[in-house]
C-alpha cells in the first residue's frame, strides 16, 4: 500500500500521529432491476479503492463534483454506511470490524456536521434538547451537569446561553449551523466529518463558521475531513487536499503544493475553473474548459475514469487505469502522465 | 450610448406575517446597450426581486411594486398591461433562472418547449420553428441538436438543461437577458462552460446581459459594471475594475475581505463581516448595514444616506463614510500573507 510508508510523509512539520487511516476503501451500490424478482444488474462504484490518511489535529479537504463519491467516503468513514471492502483505522483501531459496545464507544469519538442546518435540526426540540441529546444517550450526567455542559457548548460556538429554550426556526442559517456544531462537540469528538458544512450559508457568514471550526480545532486538537466543492475555502482550511472524480482519488497533496503544482489534468482543470474575485487576475487567466459532463458512475469509462474529458488523453488512458502512486513525498496522483513529471 | 434599461426609484413591497417588508427600496440605475451588468448580493438583498419586477413577475397579491418607473426602450414597463407586457416578456427581455429542472416542463421535450416560445411570439410555421429550435441548440453548444430536440428534461444533464434554457431565452432575439444565478446549481467545471458560452453569445449576438450572483469571482471575470445590493438597497455601483480595487462601501469591502482566494496562500484567519443580515421587517430609518459596520455611528443608525456620486465617473455609493472606506483602511486587495 502506498501510504504505509508513514515516516517522511509530511516534510517540515514535526510528525503528528495518524488519526484516520483509510486503505483501499470500496463502497458499491447495487443497481437492481425488477420488483418482485429483483436481481442485481450492476454496481455504482461510489467509492472505488480509496486510500488516504489524516494526521491528528489536521484537516484533509476532500473536493470533487457531484457524483464523485466524496459524501459517500465521509459516511462510510463514520459507518453511517457500511463499506464493502478496505480498512478504516481510527486511532489505531480497526473501525470497520468493531461491534456492539466497542463500536458504540468508538463512535462517540466521531461526529458529523451536515450541510443543511434547516434539515438536520429537529424543529420540535428546543436548542438545549438538541445539544444535550448525545449526552443523554451517552448517560451518566445529572440534570445540573447537562445544563452546565449545554451552556458551555453554546459559549464555545459563540451563542448566548439565553437562547437555550428557543427553537431552530427562530434562528438564521449561520446560528443554526452553530447549534449543529455545538451538538457535534457535546461528546468531545476527536474526528469530525464536515459535509459541505458551509455550502448553504451566505457568503458573509461562511467566514464566521470557518473561523469557528478552526478555533475549535486548535483548542481541542480535532481532526477534520472537510468535504466541499468550494475550492477557495478548502484551500484556506485544509492541510492536505484530495481531489475525487467518479469514486477515485485523482490527486492528493499538501494544500499549497496541489495549487502551485497540480499533477493531474483534472486537478488543473478544476483549479482553472474557479473564478477569482479580482478582475485583473480574471482577465489574464488562462482557463481550461472541460468538454462534456461527468460520465454516469453506473457506467464509468474503461481505463482512467477521467480519460473521456481529459485534454491529455492517450491511447493507454482508455485501456488501463493508472495506479494511484507517489509523485513526491506527500504528493500522490493517479495519472499516466504524472509519471513523466516525477 | 443609449440606455436600454432605465430604472427609477423602484420599491417593491411584500405583505408578510411580520408586517410590510420592502424587498427593494429606491433602486435607480440604467443599463447601456451591449454591457454586462453584475448584480451581487446575499439572500434577501433584493437582487432577484428587482429582476422579477422588471419582468412584472412579482408574485401577487403579497408582492406589489409600490413606486418607480422601469423604462425599456421607449416605454415604461410598469404602465404596460396584459398582452402588451407579454409581448415584451420572453421576446424582448428574457430570463434564465437558477434551477433548470424546475423551470422546464418535465412532460414535454426540449424541442416542444423551444418551439412553443417561438410560436408564441413569432408568426412561423411548425416546420420553421423546428429548424430554428435545432439552430438554437446548436448555437448554445449542444451536440446532435436535431436528436436532442426529442429529449425530455430528465434525459439531459444539469449543464445541458441550462443550455436548453439559454436556447429558449435566445429564441426570439431578445435585447436583454436577465440571468438569475444561472450557474449556482451546477458543478464548477460546468459553470465554467456556461460562463464561456454566455461570453461568446454576448459578443456574437450583441446581447445586453444582467447577471445576478452571490459569487464575487464570477462577476469579476464577466461583468463590466456591478450593482452591490444589501437589504433592498443598491449600496454601491460602478465599474467592476474600480470597485474591486477600491470599494467605497464597507459592505463591499467586507465581502471582498471575507472570501478566501484560490490564487493566494492564506495565512491566519479569515476576516468575516460580524453579525448577520437584518430582518427586513424590522428595519429602522438608518442604514441597514450599520449594526455590522465598523464605521457605524449615530448618524448611520438614524438616517440612510442618499446615493451619492463619488470620486470616480459613474460610481455611486450610499454611505456617509465612503471617504474613510476608500482611503484604504479596509483595503480588500491586500494580501494577508
Amino acid at each position: 500500500m502506498l501510504l504505509q510508508a508513514k515516516p517522511a510523509l509530511v516534510k517540515a512539520m514535526p510528525e503528528r500521529p495518524v488519526m484516520v487511516e483509510v486503505r483501499r476503501l470500496k463502497k458499491y451500490f447495487p443497481i437492481r432491476r425488477g420488483i418482485v424478482f429483483a436481481r442485481k444488474i450492476g454496481d455504482i462504484k461510489a467509492v472505488d479503492d480509496v486510500t488516504f490518511e489524516i494526521h491528528k489535529g489536521e484537516t484533509l479537504g476532500l473536493v470533487g463534483e457531484s457524483g464523485s463519491g466524496k459524501t459517500t467516503v465521509g459516511r462510510a468513514l463514520l459507518r453511517l454506511l457500511e463499506s464493502d471492502a478496505g480498512e478504516i483505522i481510527l486511532d489505531g483501531e480497526d473501525f470497520r470490524r468493531l461491534k456492539g459496545k466497542q463500536l458504540r464507544r468508538a463512535r462517540r469519538r466521531t461526529q458529523m456536521i451536515f450541510q443543511d442546518p434547516y434539515a438536520s435540526l429537529n424543529p420540535r426540540i428546543p436548542v438545549h434538547g438538541i445539544i444535550s441529546e448525545p449526552l443523554e444517550v451517552a448517560g451518566g450526567h445529572s440534570r445540573k451537569e447537562l445544563r452546565a455542559r449545554v451552556d458551555e457548548l453554546l459559549d464555545m460556538v459563540g451563542l448566548d446561553s439565553s437562547i437555550r429554550n428557543r427553537y431552530p426556526h427562530e434562528f438564521s442559517g449561520g446560528q443554526r449551523q452553530r447549534v449543529g456544531i455545538a451538538r457535534a462537540l457535546a461528546l468531545n469528538p476527536e474526528f469530525i466529518v464536515c459535509d459541505e458544512a458551509i455550502a448553504s450559508l451566505d457568503v458573509s457568514i461562511q467566514a464566521q463558521i470557518v473561523n469557528l471550526l478552526e478555533d475549535l480545532q486548535h483548542r481541542f486538537n480535532i481532526t477534520y475531513l472537510f468535504i466541499a466543492h468550494d475550492l477557495s475555502m478548502v484551500r484556506h482550511i485544509s492541510d492536505h487536499i484530495a481531489v475525487m472524480y467518479l469514486g477515485k482519488i485523482m490527486e492528493l497533496a499538501g494544500r499549497d503544493e496541489i495549487f502551485d503544482d497540480p499533477q493531474h489534468p483534472y486537478t488543473q482543470a478544476l483549479i482553472s475553473a474557479v473564478p477569482v474575485p479580482d478582475p485583473e487576475v480574471e482577465e489574464s487567466r488562462e482557463r481550461i474548459v472541460l468538454e462534456g459532463d461527468i460520465p454516469s458512475p453506473a457506467n464509468p469509462p474503461p481505463g482512467c475514469v477521467f480519460s473521456t474529458r481529459c485534454r491529455m488523453a492517450m491511447e493507454i488512458c482508455s485501456q488501463k487505469a493508472p495506479d494511484y502512486r507517489k509523485i513526491e513525498i506527500g504528493h500522490y496522483a493517479a495519472c499516466h502522465h504524472a509519471a513523466g513529471a516525477a | 450610448m443609449a440606455a436600454l434599461l432605465d430604472i427609477r426609484d423602484l420599491t417593491v413591497r411584500f405583505a408578510t406575517e411580520d408586517g410590510r417588508v420592502d424587498a427593494v427600496t429606491g433602486v435607480s440605475y440604467s443599463m447601456e446597450e451591449g454591457e454586462i451588468l453584475g448584480v451581487v448580493g446575499e439572500s434577501g438583498s433584493g437582487k432577484s426581486v428587482h429582476a422579477l419586477a422588471i419582468m412584472q413577475l412579482v408574485p401577487a397579491p403579497h408582492g406589489r411594486i409600490e413606486t418607480g418607473e422601469i423604462w425599456f426602450r421607449e416605454s415604461d414597463l410598469l404602465t404596460l398591461k396584459g398582452a402588451n407586457m407579454r409581448r415584451v416578456r420572453g421576446k424582448q427581455i428574457a430570463m434564465i433562472f437558477q434551477d433548470p429542472i424546475s423551470s422546464l416542463n418535465p412532460v414535454y421535450t426540449a424541442g416542444f418547449q423551444i418551439r412553443e416560445t417561438l410560436r408564441r411570439h413569432l408568426d412561423i410555421s411548425q416546420r420553421a420553428a423546428t429548424s430554428r429550435a435545432a439552430e438554437l441548440l446548436d448555437l448554445v453548444g449542444i451536440p446532435d441538436a436535431r436528436q436532442r430536440l426529442r429529449s425530455y428534461p430528465h434525459e439531459l444533464s444539469g449543464g445541458m438543461r441550462q443550455r436548453v434554457m439559454i436556447a429558449m431565452a435566445l429564441a426570439c432575439d431578445p435585447k436583454l437577458i436577465i440571468a438569475d444565478e444561472p450557474t449556482t446549481a451546477l458543478d464548477v467545471t460546468i459553470q465554467a462552460q456556461i460562463i464561456e458560452l454566455i461570453k461568446r453569445l454576448q459578443v456574437e449576438l450583441d446581447l445586453t446581459v444582467m447577471w445576478i450572483s452571490h459569487d464575487l469571482g464570477i462577476i469579476a471575470g464577466l461583468a463590466d459594471r456591478v450593482n452591490v445590493m444589501y437589504a433592498g438597497y443598491i449600496v454601491e455601483r460602478g465599474l467592476v475594475k474600480d470597485i474591486y480595487a477600491r470599494p467605497r462601501h464597507p459592505y463591499t469591502a467586507g465581502l471582498l475581505e471575507s472570501v478566501p482566494r484560490l490564487d493566494r496562500k492564506t495565512a491566519g484567519k479569515l476576516k468575516p463581516i460580524p453579525g448577520r443580515p437584518p430582518n427586513l421587517a424590522r428595519l429602522g430609518t438608518g442604514c441597514p448595514f450599520a449594526p455590522r459596520c465598523r464605521h457605524g455611528d449615530d448618524r448611520c443608525r438614524a438616517e440612510m444616506p442618499d446615493a451619492e456620486a463619488s470620486d470616480q465617473d459613474g460610481h455611486m455609493v450610499r454611505c456617509w463614510h465612503w471617504r474613510h472606506v476608500a482611503s484604504g483602511e479596509t483595503g480588500a486587495g491586500e494580501s494577508h500573507a
